[in-house]
C-alpha cells in the first residue's frame, strides 16, 4: 500500500461520522443509538460525530425491517451521501426483518434494499454492542483485515457481524 | 536578477506560504480546533478526541466523493469555499505575531483584516444560496442576518483602541499599546463586545444559528462534501485563530518586546486562552433565536461599542499632549 492511500485509511478508520436513520423501527433501536452517542459511552473518542446531512456523513446507521413506505427514501439518502459509505444495519429487524420477516408491508432487512458493511443483532442493540460493531466495520476498511473467501459471512445468514 | 532580489522573493514566499504563514496557521488552527473540542468534552465530562482528530476529518474529507446537487450553481459552489479560505489566510498576514514590526504593515491594514474576515461570511451565503437547497439558503439567509449584527459592535470595539493609537495600521497599535500598557485598560469594555461579537462571527453556540443543526440540518454547509467541505472546515478553524490573533494584538499588547522563543510562547498563550475562552461560552450556553441575537446585538453590544468609542475619545482629549511620543 502506497504512503497516501495508508493515510487515507487511517484518517477514514479515525473520522466516522455517522448518520442515523429510522427505516421502520419500533425505536428501541433509536434510543439505544442515541444512547451510544451521549457523554457516557462517548463516542467522540473515536472520532465518531452524528451529522444531520447525508452529504457529510460516511457511516448511515439503520435500525428497522425498512417498510415499503421507507425504502424509497432510505435509498435517496443513500444516494445523497459520497463515496466511500458504509450502511450498518442495527437491530435484528434491520439485520434479517425480525419478527416482522415475510410480512406483507417490509422488505425483511436492509440488505434487501442496500449492501451492508456491518451486521449489529440485538432486540434492541445495546450502545456497548453498536460500538463494537462500528469498531469492527472500521477495522475491516484495512485489506489485511479483510476475511479470507472461506471464513467470509455467508449471505443467507445476515446476523453474522462482518 | 541579483541575489538580494531572490532572496526576497523566497523569504516573501516562506513568509506567506509556511512561517508564519499557511502551514504554520493550518498547523495551529487544527491543534486550536482539539483544544476547543477536548476543553467541550472535559466540561461536559467526557474523555473527548485524541489530538490529532482535526486533521484526521481534514484527511478524510478531502479524500472523500465531491458531489455537486443537479440545481447548484456549479462555478459559485466550487468559488465559495476558495474564496473563503484564501481571505481568511491573507488576513493572517497584517495581524503581528509576537513583535509589531511585522514583514507586511501599511496604513490601513486594519480595515483589510477586517474586511477579509468578512469575506468568509459572504462567500458562506453565496455558496449556501447557490446550491438551492432549502437548508441551505434559510442557513445562507441567516448568515447574512447575523453579518449585519455582530459587525456594527466589533468595528465600533476595534475603532475606539485605534483612535486612541492615533493610526489604521494593527501593527501601530500593537508597537503603541505595547509602550504604553497602561491604555489598554481603557479598551476592557470593546475586549468583552469583541468575544460577542467574535462568537457570532464564527457562527458558534449561542450564535450557531445559521448552521443549528437541530433546525436546518447544516445551514449553508448543508450540500457540501468532500474536499470542499474540508475547505469550509479549516476556514472556520483559520478563522477562529485570526479572530483570537486579532483581539490578542489590539487588546492583549503583553510580551510583543520578548526575544524570539519567549514572545512566541507567550503569543500561543493569549491566542489559546482566547480560544478557551471561546469553547467555555459555547459549553455554558444554549443557541439563541436570530431575534434574541439581533436584540442583543443592537440593543446592548452596539451601545457597548459606542460607549468604547467615547471612553477612548475622551481619554485622547484629556491625555497629555506628546503622549504618542
Amino acid at each position: 500500500m502506497s504512503l497516501v492511500k495508508r493515510v487515507v485509511l487511517w484518517a477514514r478508520q479515525k473520522s466516522p461520522w455517522v448518520l442515523h436513520f429510522n427505516t421502520g423501527a419500533c425505536n428501541a433501536c433509536d434510543i439505544e443509538i442515541i444512547a451510544a452517542l451521549t457523554p457516557r459511552y462517548d463516542l467522540e473518542r473515536f472520532g465518531v460525530q452524528l451529522k444531520g446531512t447525508p452529504r457529510h456523513a460516511d457511516v448511515l446507521l439503520c435500525s428497522g425491517p425498512v417498510t415499503h413506505q421507507i425504502k424509497d427514501r432510505l435509498v435517496r439518502i443513500y444516494e445523497q451521501m459520497a463515496e466511500p459509505k458504509f450502511v450498518v444495519a442495527i437491530g435484528t429487524c434491520a439485520c434479517s426483518g425480525g419478527v416482522f420477516q415475510g410480512c406483507y408491508n417490509v422488505e425483511s432487512g436492509i440488505d434487501q434494499v442496500l449492501p451492508v458493511a456491518a451486521y449489529i443483532p440485538g432486540c434492541p442493540a445495546s450502545p456497548a454492542a453498536i460500538l463494537d460493531g462500528v469498531v469492527k466495520l472500521l477495522a475491516s476498511l484495512d485489506p489485511a483485515n479483510a476475511p479470507k473467501a472461506e471464513e467470509a459471512p455467508k449471505a443467507e445468514d445476515p446476523a453474522v457481524p462482518a | 536578477m541579483d541575489a538580494q532580489f531572490v532572496y526576497q522573493n523566497l523569504y516573501d514566499l516562506f513568509y506567506m506560504l509556511v512561517f508564519p504563514g499557511l502551514l504554520f496557521l493550518i498547523a495551529f488552527a487544527l491543534f486550536a480546533e482539539y483544544v476547543d473540542r477536548k476543553l467541550h468534552a472535559r466540561l461536559q465530562h467526557r474523555v473527548g478526541p485524541p489530538w490529532f482528530q482535526p486533521l484526521a476529518d481534514v484527511i478524510k474529507l478531502a479524500a472523500k466523493e465531491e458531489m455537486t446537487p443537479r440545481l447548484a450553481d456549479r462555478r459559485m459552489f466550487l468559488m465559495a469555499p476558495l474564496v473563503a479560505l484564501a481571505a481568511t489566510a491573507t488576513a493572517f498576514l497584517y495581524i503581528p505575531t509576537w513583535k509589531s514590526d511585522i514583514r507586511y504593515h501599511f496604513e490601513g491594514d486594519l480595515i483589510l483584516v477586517l474586511y477579509m474576515l468578512t469575506v468568509p461570511t459572504v462567500t458562506f451565503f453565496l455558496g449556501g444560496w447557490y446550491s438551492r437547497s432549502v437548508y441551505s439558503m434559510i442557513g445562507a439567509a441567516r448568515a447574512v442576518m447575523q453579518l449585519f449584527a455582530y459587525e456594527v459592535p466589533l468595528f465600533l470595539c476595534i475603532l475606539g483602541p485605534a483612535l486612541l493609537a492615533n493610526t489604521w495600521s494593527i501593527s501601530k497599535m500593537a508597537a503603541f499599546y505595547q509602550v504604553h500598557p497602561a491604555f489598554a485598560a481603557l479598551n476592557i469594555l470593546g475586549l468583552g463586545v469583541c468575544l460577542v461579537a467574535l462568537l457570532g462571527k464564527l457562527e458558534r453556540v449561542p450564535f450557531d444559528i445559521p448552521e443549528a443543526e437541530t433546525e436546518i440540518v447544516a445551514g449553508s454547509f448543508t450540500e457540501y462534501s468532500g474536499r470542499l467541505l474540508a475547505m469550509l472546515r479549516l476556514t472556520i478553524d483559520l478563522e477562529t485563530i485570526v479572530g483570537a490573533a486579532l483581539i490578542a494584538a489590539v487588546f492583549l499588547p503583553f510580551g510583543l518586546g520578548l526575544p524570539a522563543a519567549a514572545g512566541f510562547a507567550v503569543y500561543l498563550v493569549k491566542l489559546l486562552a482566547v480560544v478557551c475562552v471561546l469553547t467555555v461560552m459555547r459549553s455554558i450556553m444554549a443557541r439563541l433565536r436570530i431575534d434574541q441575537m439581533i436584540n442583543l446585538c443592537w440593543k446592548v453590544a452596539a451601545p457597548l461599542g459606542v460607549a468604547q468609542v467615547l471612553i477612548d475619545l475622551v481619554a485622547k482629549g484629556y491625555l497629555p499632549r506628546g503622549y504618542l511620543q
